[in-house]
């Protein structure tokens, strides 16, 4: 078993019309075992800035606390908001770090940036960086989320289009992976307000 | 108390985290793999300058990362570098080297030389033994006039009139060995160029999607980003899925609004 | 093998943890205290290498006794927690600890609580859990019984049963048990179940489970 598979974790974004949305699943399992059904793994860093941390739960928290550290210097030292592409040279340079030693992370980061233009990307845990127009995915989950969201999405969505799709997605892919699921959590993220939705998935 | 205080980092690699992944690695887990760009990338010199060329499959084991990735990076103006192995190497060495580049012109005010990237490269990659894998086709025009190298991940270097690297490098090369002969025109050039990428995208598994080209010639650089599409999607249903609102079943829902921005007026545009 | 499980209650937390000391087959001691009083509202179920499992719970303990001394007021129980992982997570990174950890506690105005810390340092807020091999039986016994506003018996009983399960169905299971309980009144000792009847606190307590394991 990889390191990866360890806690379990499906992560997942897409970009709407002037919206996007990131969502996860909700499970923290010790491989087979389910310790909790209530865990997180989408952190705010500020308002229109999101990070998914999909792998190891452990190094999920340690990577989101580091974030947000740097993050509050950043506000601190510019009196402004990282936008979107910095933040994502910041995590890719966080990780790339540490190429020999990484930690067991595959991070997907949305915002919204300048003009309230959508922003997602994903990187592999040494912070190879993947921009997409789209949608990104990450996590056990991650070949089928390929999958459902190559054939369930459609560009220019509007937030409540978007919110069903990335839904229905996240709950059809979690279902054809053991170590993901047990109910999701969606953000919704328009230029004027952020909608935070708890699914209910299966719990099998 | 013990907790440790970060610091600003010096730059350079941090081993920090090897000691821990050893332990995990002795209890049976796996490492995981990194994101890899199984690729063919390619360059030529013509009589006036090089073209460089790359297909667009981003590879993950054998799932595809990503079907449209950029393995064209920008050293110069009059330098650029295809990049094939480890996708986060690449991409942080050729980031790197241009940065230092960049540096380098400020400090001289003179045009950057081909061979000034390929002694950063080879010196870069050579120090880290091969444990950076990068394996680079890298092609511009200075003052001393077109040149391409190839870059293997152990430092070595060769300086060659038409090169191919990464896993499609032996469909690309049988092109090129029939093909190439000197004082190609531009058009030729491409075409042939174009020709090894699509002999990697049809005849490589690791290589795919779209023909990336770049042409330098003296003073002159032009980036044909999807110079050619072979592969378009052939499964996309006209009217997609579509859901109707409230078919997903909430748990509950949170909004908050976000506030927005005061605007500033009469406030000068901070410069760049 | 090691078991600690823990249940939060309407107003308290219950911890339980075996207190056998084993190297390979051998059992060497079965009175080993594997559940520590941080400070007075606070509970640590530690499992995992023994030499671990001792040094750093002391450490954590020390640290919250020196802060205490230091700030005249105790650490929440949730800021211990993350303290914990803080301390975990960076040691993992250089000569790691191998405990599983159950942090229980008592804060006036945040009630009781109960955190979940493995030693990958995977923390998490819960109001039930297990560690070891017991947990496989216990996790599915507590996802059935138990509910949020449990009274103290309600929970003792539902650890019984876990206790009970683990004995019954483990082929490794540990002799002995010890039960601790925190609430506004404190962290302390609450009981112990015990096969032997060789101790004199069991006598009371442990009748009715030594009768039927």
């Amino acid at each position: 078993m990889s390191i990866f598979e360890y806690n379990g974790s499906a992560v997942v974004a897409m970009v709407g019309k002037n919206c996007f949305a990131i969502a996860s699943d909700r499970r923290l399992g010790v491989q087979l075992q389910t310790v909790a059904t209530d865990f997180q793994r989408v952190f705010k860093i500020h308002g229109k800035l999101y990070i998914g941390l999909s792998g190891l739960a452990s190094d999920a928290q340690t990577l989101y606390q580091r974030l947000v550290f740097k993050h509050k210097l950043y506000q601190l030292r510019e009196e402004r908001d990282m936008k979107p592409e910095t933040f994502a040279s910041l995590v890719s340079s966080m990780l790339y770090e540490k190429r020999f030693g990484p930690y067991f992370c595959q991070p997907i980061i949305a915002g919204l940036g300048q003009d309230d233009e959508p922003f997602i990307c994903t990187m592999d845990c040494i912070g190879a960086k993947e921009l997409a127009k789209d949608f990104v995915v990450s996590g056990t989950a991650s070949e089928s989320l390929y999958g459902a969201c190559e054939s369930m999405y459609k560009p220019n969505m509007e937030p409540e289009e978007l919110f069903e799709t990335i839904s229905q997605a996240l709950l059809s892919s979690v279902d054809r992976d053991c170590l993901s699921g047990w109910g999701g959590y969606v953000l919704i993220v328009t230029a004027t307000e952020v909608q935070e939705r708890v699914l209910k998935g299966r719990m099998d | 108390m013990a907790g440790s205080m970060e610091l600003p980092t010096k730059g350079g690699f941090s081993f920090d985290l090897c000691r821990r992944n050893a332990m995990l690695e002795k209890t049976g887990h796996k490492m995981p793999g990194f994101r890899k760009t199984g690729t063919t990338i390619v360059g030529l010199v013509f009589t006036d300058g090089v073209v460089l060329g790359a297909d667009t499959r981003a590879t993950e084991g054998p799932i595809v990362a990503d079907k449209n990735c950029e393995k064209i990076h920008f050293m110069a103006p009059n330098i650029y570098c295809c990049g094939a192995g480890t996708a986060a190497d690449t991409e942080a060495v050729t980031d790197m080297v241009s940065s230092q580049l960049q540096l380098h012109r400020y400090a001289t005010s003179r045009e950057s030389r081909v061979v000034t990237a390929l002694t950063l490269l080879k010196t870069h990659l050579f120090n880290y033994q091969g444990h950076v894998s990068a394996a680079l086709v890298l092609g511009g025009v200075d003052v001393t006039g077109p040149h391409l190298h190839t870059v293997y991940p152990h430092g070595s270097t060769d300086t060659l009139p038409f090169a191919t690297m990464g896993s499609g490098s032996l469909a690309a090369m049988s092109v090129f060995e029939l093909k190439y002969r000197e004082g190609l025109t531009r058009e030729e050039g491409i075409a042939l160029v174009a020709e090894a990428i699509r002999a990697g995208i049809f005849n490589d598994l690791g290589s795919g999607s779209n023909v990336d080209v770049c042409v330098i010639t003296k003073g002159n650089t032009e980036y044909l980003r999807n110079h050619e599409l072979p592969n378009p999607r052939t499964f996309v249903s006209s009217k997609g899925y579509s859901f109707n609102k409230g078919h997903t079943e909430v748990l509950s829902t949170k909004i908050t609004q976000l506030k927005l921005k005061p605007e500033v007026a009469d406030g000068d545009a901070m410069e760049e | 093998m090691e078991c600690v499980i823990g249940v939060v209650g309407r107003d308290f937390a219950v911890v339980a943890a075996d207190t056998s000391a084993v190297q390979s087959i051998l059992v060497h001691k079965t009175d080993e205290d594997k559940i520590m009083l941080l400070d007075s509202h606070k509970l640590m179920g530690a499992s995992g290498e023994p030499g671990d499992r001792v040094q750093f719970t002391e450490f954590i303990q020390k640290n919250l006794h020196l802060y205490q001394f230091r700030n005249n007021m105790p650490l929440s129980t949730a800021a211990t927690a993350n303290f914990t992982r803080g301390e975990l997570a960076t040691a993992l990174r250089k000569n790691p600890y191998s405990v599983n950890i159950i942090l229980a506690g008592f804060d006036k105005d945040a009630g009781a609580s109960m955190y979940y810390i493995d030693y990958i340092a995977t923390l998490h807020k819960i109001d039930k859990g297990a560690f070891g091999y017991g947990s496989y039986f216990c996790l599915s016994l507590m996802d059935k019984l138990y509910h949020p506003d449990m009274t103290v018996e309600e929970a003792v009983d539902l650890v019984d049963k876990c206790i009970k399960e683990i004995r019954l169905r483990l082929v490794v299971a540990p002799q002995n048990f010890a039960i601790k309980i925190v609430d506004k009144d404190g962290a302390r000792d609450y009981a112990r179940r015990e096969i032997g009847g060789d101790s004199p606190a069991a006598a009371t307590t442990a009748a009715t489970v030594a009768t039927t394991a």
